[in-house]
């Protein structure tokens, strides 16, 4: 899967999080970061982070949950990181 | 003490006004409910004077983790911001509405509501059972992961979650909690923001009850065997009546805002009532479910301590059970005498709604002040001719007259009347009794 294909799964995500003001979302990048940037509620990360192990057919370790940053690319990089363990 | 502003949501009306016109037409507000009817004979009662998500201008939106789960809800208004209906169940954002347009009502400026003077009190009969039970059935039945059911089961849950919600949306500095006591929650959050203003501790406070539509909320009573069964919705809730079998399980909210009278004088304000006292208490009988008249007794004499009981209307809990009922009645004659006011019950209109009884119901009394009229006692057909089986044992100490010695003071059709003073009273589970006075503005 390409990290374009899964940046815009999670766009599609991130726009069923009301607390996300959807203008915020037109140029979401790899650098982009959820908390900085998004404004996004840290208590919103693990609902974004269940809404992707669905999207995205993964299950995350809890540890790796635990240590994920708040950027895009953070979770870019453990969705790919889970895909290649199954 | 003032009440300068009120709002809140209430089954089967557009809004406060709505409320209001059916209530004095004698309307009744109690529906069959389809979310009980489809569970057939698992479930005994079927009418609820419930409110649906879409007479609310509310539109859940569920989630595709959890079956069923209403993950948060848009309000189709525009009213509350996204970012409040996130932490928000349905009571929540009822209990949120209500206070918009209580303080509205009460022309408080943005600087007053959010100043340390502002408090919020505002309390629930029940937990979030809705948004609990899909987090606890998919975690425990289906042996899902706790974030299946996302992270604001907390928030949308806890026992003080309306009032949060509510100061969450008004930035109040405030004190912010809630009070509990089952059927009583209402007008017993109300007496406690009450007392903050009289003991200096605030100068306003928005104060009251939110039960919010839940069926998880319904099966428990109904499986206590004490909700109305048998009748049309319409006659369900017939508080006194000798064919009374049980209460109708509704749902509302009622919000009121309280500030000190002179203060609320001095800006001008449009004052609806003011609240005279209030008083609350316990049985100390030891049962749990049981009514007492001795306690409720007591509950009067606090009130009103060495001075002269007086009130033109008795709005009483009248929840339509047998027993509490009888005893309650029993009660109000024994301190009020045989004659002179009225007795209103608006149960009867819309059933008992929890946690926010005695707060809507509060309003209704505001509304008989306004109006100058008595709300009806629909349903109240016949009372018993008969004395109750407690008026024979020789330890009774009240009235030894039947029910239906007092019709006189129990009217079916809204009555006009000169109205300066209501009592309204509310009981809970645990033996739990309040009550407040309240008087037209003179």
């Amino acid at each position: 899967m390409e990290r374009q294909e899964i940046i815009t799964g999670l766009i599609e995500i991130l726009r069923t999080v009301r607390t996300i003001d959807p203008s915020k979302l037109d140029n979401v990048t790899e650098d982009t970061d959820f908390i900085a940037d998004l404004n996004t509620p840290s208590t919103e990360m693990i609902n974004i982070a269940a809404k992707a192990e669905q999207k995205f057919d993964v299950e995350f370790e809890d540890d790796d949950i635990d240590d994920l940053g708040s950027k895009v690319k953070d979770i870019v990089d453990l969705i790919i990181k889970t895909k290649q363990k199954i | 003490m003032a009440i300068v502003g009120m709002g809140g949501a209430f089954p089967n009306c557009k809004d406060l006004n709505d409320f209001k016109a059916k209530l004095f037409k004698g309307e009744s507000l109690v529906r069959d409910w389809d979310l009980a009817l489809a569970h057939g004979k698992n479930i005994r009662s079927t009418v609820s004077g419930f409110i649906t998500e879409k007479e609310m201008g509310l539109e859940a939106i569920y989630s595709t983790l959890a079956e069923n789960y209403p993950e948060t809800y848009i309000d189709t208004l525009g009213r509350i911001p996204d970012g409040n209906l996130a932490t928000a169940d349905v009571g929540s954002i009822w209990a949120m509405l209500g206070t918009r347009d209580a303080i509205k009502m009460a022309g408080w400026t943005i600087r007053e509501t959010e100043s340390e003077k502002t408090g919020v009190v505002i309390g629930s009969g029940g937990a979030g059972h809705v948004i609990l039970r899909t987090a606890w059935h998919n975690f425990f039945e289906l042996k899902r992961k706790t974030r299946i059911a996302g992270s604001h089961t907390v928030d949308r849950a806890m026992v003080y979650r309306d009032a949060a919600n509510v100061s969450c949306l008004i930035k109040n500095k405030g004190v912010c909690e809630s009070i509990g006591s089952a059927c009583a929650t209402g007008l017993g959050n109300i007496g406690y923001a009450y007392r903050l203003i009289k003991f200096g501790i605030q100068d306003r406070v928005i104060a009251g009850g939110v039960e919010g539509t839940s069926l998880e909320t319904f099966i428990g009573f109904d499986a206590m065997q004490v909700l109305s069964k048998g009748f049309k919705a319409s006659e369900s809730s017939r508080p006194f009546d000798t064919s009374r079998n049980g209460f109708v399980c509704s749902f509302g909210c009622g919000i009121v805002a309280l500030e000190e009278y002179e203060a609320a004088k001095a800006r001008g304000a449009q004052v609806l009532a003011v609240i005279d006292n209030y008083h609350n208490n316990s049985d100390g009988a030891g049962n749990m479910f049981f009514p007492s008249f001795s306690g409720q007794k007591r509950l009067w004499k606090g009130l009103f301590g060495d001075s002269a009981i007086q009130a033109d209307v008795v709005k009483v809990h009248g929840t339509s059970t047998p027993v509490g009922d009888a005893i309650e009645l029993l009660s109000v004659v024994d301190v009020m005498g045989e004659d002179g006011y009225q007795i209103a019950a608006p149960k009867s209109q819309f059933g008992h709604m929890l946690g926010a009884a005695g707060a809507v119901e509060l309003i209704t009394a505001i509304f008989m002040l306004q109006n100058q009229q008595v709300l009806p006692c629909l349903n109240s057909e016949s009372l018993n001719p008969e004395l109750e089986s407690f008026q024979k044992i020789p330890e009774w100490d009240g009235p030894d007259k039947p029910l239906d010695a007092y019709r006189h003071l129990i009217s079916r059709q809204t009555l006009a009347k000169e109205v300066n003073r209501i009592v309204c009273l509310n009981y809970g589970f645990g033996g739990t009794n309040s009550a407040m006075s309240i008087s037209r503005n003179n």
